[in-house]
């Protein structure tokens, strides 16, 4: 057996131009799959990781009735679970919001938006928009705004401009003259076209409502819905904590169903490659009939040079798998680090805006890309094997040395 | 010393009478009640023109001269029935298709009215005094003009409004409305007054938008009754019926 080892290892170099076709073959399909889960896990979480840091909030806390209609009449009663909220099992900010329907209009356009009154040092804790502002400034104090680039662009409003917002409060119609202080630009549609940020005691004064429509939870990223299942219990009937599952909605749906229809396309993807793999290694042996001949006619038993041909398949197709490992794992934590996917889909960003896609697409990187890949090399081997080993038990030495 | 007596006793009298040229407010006010007329009944026929079309529109309106008013639309039959009622901030407009009246959100006093140059805001109230600080830049005696800048906070995205009326009598003459960059984007302009009672009530009016060229709106007001209006018009009932 060690013989047969040394000489498949040594075959396995001596016939280099065919080792090496199979080498790439095989580290081009695992690379292929590992890079195709990267990326495509990659998108779902940066749609997650865009809803909770920019869209909306990692975890919010508001009154049953303001989750089932997000009207300002429904508002938190009191403010008293903030300070609860800040000593919660992960979280590490809270920040108080006050959202309500508006119509903001410069002398020459008007838009509908969904204005957000913030308390300023705290929302830059729980959300990204602040950290985005491209030109001018946060807010800082009250009569300020804080626009999303888009939208400022769209009612032709700049830094230094006034703008007025018109709600309804409860007290009856407000309207209020704003300066724009700063633009932001995420890189994520709906927030750029729509982003407007008040202070919170303007919002207060327009809406009427002394409390805050929510309160917006920092929590670290993976632990949402284990942070909001830990706040639920601290907080007083008639109010919810949302985990990023539920802020997602009906979009976590379409998540699960993009990763659900992406498993065919997978399959498709090792079938292709485990075909590519198959197809090498059969035509490698194919070509070797004759040698393999001469090694009968010398005295080789036929399953011994069968067992020589599996060892130096395993052998090349390792190499390969390992090669393909190498670099395909090298690609996706690159990637994972590098916002290129991002830079090179932003052009199309503007199609997924409903999806809250940013700009920002980094692979992911997780162990089981690995078995996927090694799985549909193990296959794609197997099936390589099955057809020369029959073939060459079945060998006639005087036939086979025939064969051109 | 009678006759000294007299003629401070007339002096002060004017005084009263004319707001004095040194409190820029009060002779916003004066214009603004030109402008508003006082309580009254009318037709109003509007004509709206763009590049490519004109639409004339009659109107029966019934206004408090204050911030109360109430419009239905007699022509064009497409229109015709459509009304529209102003009390305060609050808005109502009534679709005879639907046969419901609809509340406006606050947001529509600021959306245009009929596809025309003119807001719903226009139609009624007294946003000017309320939202603008004016100042006196000049006064030939022919024609004063005032300056209004915004206050804080003021819900205006204009950056000044130049007013030009007639001295003394505080006639409106023409509203030029500026962007914050100091370019004017809309002209009014006031004329073919009418004498009602102590005020001199624009009859015709012209919104012109200088951004757009060829979008303009001309509204003329004809057989106006003048005095007041029972409480009864600006109620929804009268809003879907008539008053």
């Amino acid at each position: 057996m060690k013989a047969l080892v040394r000489l498949a290892w040594r075959n396995v170099w001596r016939y280099r131009r065919r080792t090496v076709l199979l080498v790439l073959v095989v580290a081009y399909a695992v690379f292929s799959i590992i890079f195709f889960w990267g990326v495509n896990d990659g998108i779902i979480a940066s749609v997650q990781t865009t809803q909770a840091r920019v869209v909306a909030a990692p975890v919010l806390v508001t009154t049953a009735a303001y989750r089932d209609d997000p009207d300002p009449e429904h508002a938190l009663p009191d403010l008293s679970v903030a300070a609860v909220l800040e000593r919660a099992q992960h979280v590490r900010a809270a920040a108080m919001r006050l959202e309500f329907p508006a119509l903001i209009r410069s002398a020459y356009r008007a838009q509908s938006v969904l204005a957000r009154g913030v308390q300023p040092a705290e929302e830059q804790a729980v959300n990204a928009i602040p950290t985005h502002i491209v030109e001018g400034r946060m807010l800082r104090a009250p009569g300020e705004l804080v626009l999303g680039r888009g939208l400022a662009e769209r009612i032709v409003v700049r830094v230094g401009e006034r703008a007025v917002l018109d709600t309804a409060s409860l007290s009856g119609p407000q309207a209020a003259g704003l300066v724009v202080v700063g633009l932001a630009a995420t890189g994520v549609p709906i927030v750029d076209d729509r982003a407007v940020l008040l202070h919170l005691d303007d919002a207060r004064r327009l809406t009427g409502v002394s409390t805050a429509t929510s309160i917006a939870l920092d929590v670290p990223r993976g632990q949402e819905d284990a942070a909001a299942r830990a706040v639920q219990p601290l907080l007083p009937g008639g109010l919810h904590v949302s985990g990023l599952s539920e802020i997602l909605g009906a979009m976590k749906s379409a998540m699960e169903a993009r990763r659900a229809s992406s498993l065919p396309i997978a399959l498709i993807f090792a079938i292709i490659a485990a075909a590519a793999v198959t197809s090498t290694a059969v035509v490698n042996v194919i070509e070797r009939t004759r040698e393999f001949g001469v090694m009968a006619a010398l005295g080789l038993a036929p399953a011994r040079v069968a067992r020589l041909v599996v060892i130096e398949v395993v052998f090349t197709t390792a190499i390969g798998w390992a090669a393909g490992l190498v670099a395909g794992y090298a690609v996706v934590i690159t990637l994972a680090n590098v916002n290129a996917i991002g830079a090179l889909v932003s052009s199309y960003v503007g199609a997924f805006a409903n999806l809250a896609f940013g700009d920002q697409i980094y692979t992911a990187v997780r162990p089981a890309y690995a078995v996927y890949a090694t799985m549909t090399v193990a296959i794609a081997t197997l099936l390589a094997l099955l057809i020369p080993a029959r073939r060459i038990r079945s060998l006639q030495p005087a036939q086979a040395m025939r064969i051109e | 010393m009678r006759i000294l007596s007299f003629l401070l006793l007339v002096t002060a009298a004017a005084a009263a009478a004319a707001p004095s040229a040194a409190d820029p407010q009060a002779v916003l006010r004066a214009i603004e009640d030109n402008r508003r007329g006082i309580a009254a009944r009318a037709t109003l026929t509007m004509t709206v023109e763009r590049p490519d079309r004109r639409t004339e529109y009659v109107m029966a309106i019934w206004t408090d001269g204050e911030d109360r008013g109430l419009v239905h639309v007699r022509a064009p039959a497409r229109d015709a029935g459509q009304a529209f009622l102003r009390d305060g901030d609050n808005l109502w407009i009534y679709n005879p298709r639907l046969r419901r009246t609809l509340r406006l959100p606050p947001s529509g006093r600021s959306e245009s009215f009929l596809g025309s140059d003119i807001s719903y805001s226009d139609l009624s109230g007294r946003d000017a005094e309320h939202d603008y600080t004016p100042r006196v830049t000049g006064d030939d005696g022919t024609t004063i003009v005032l300056e209004l800048l915004p206050k804080p906070g003021a819900p205006t995205p204009y950056g000044k409004v130049v007013v030009r009326a007639q001295s003394r009598t505080y006639v409106p003459l023409e509203w030029l409305l500026y962007d914050q960059r100091d370019q004017a984007v809309k002209r009014i302009t006031f004329s073919a007054h009418m004498r009602v009672e102590q005020r001199q009530f624009p009859t015709r009016t012209v919104v012109e938008d200088l951004l757009r060229a060829g979008h303009r709106t001309t509204v003329v007001y004809t057989e106006p009754r003048f005095g007041p209006v029972p409480d009864a018009c600006f109620t929804q009932r009268a809003l879907e019926d008539g008053c």
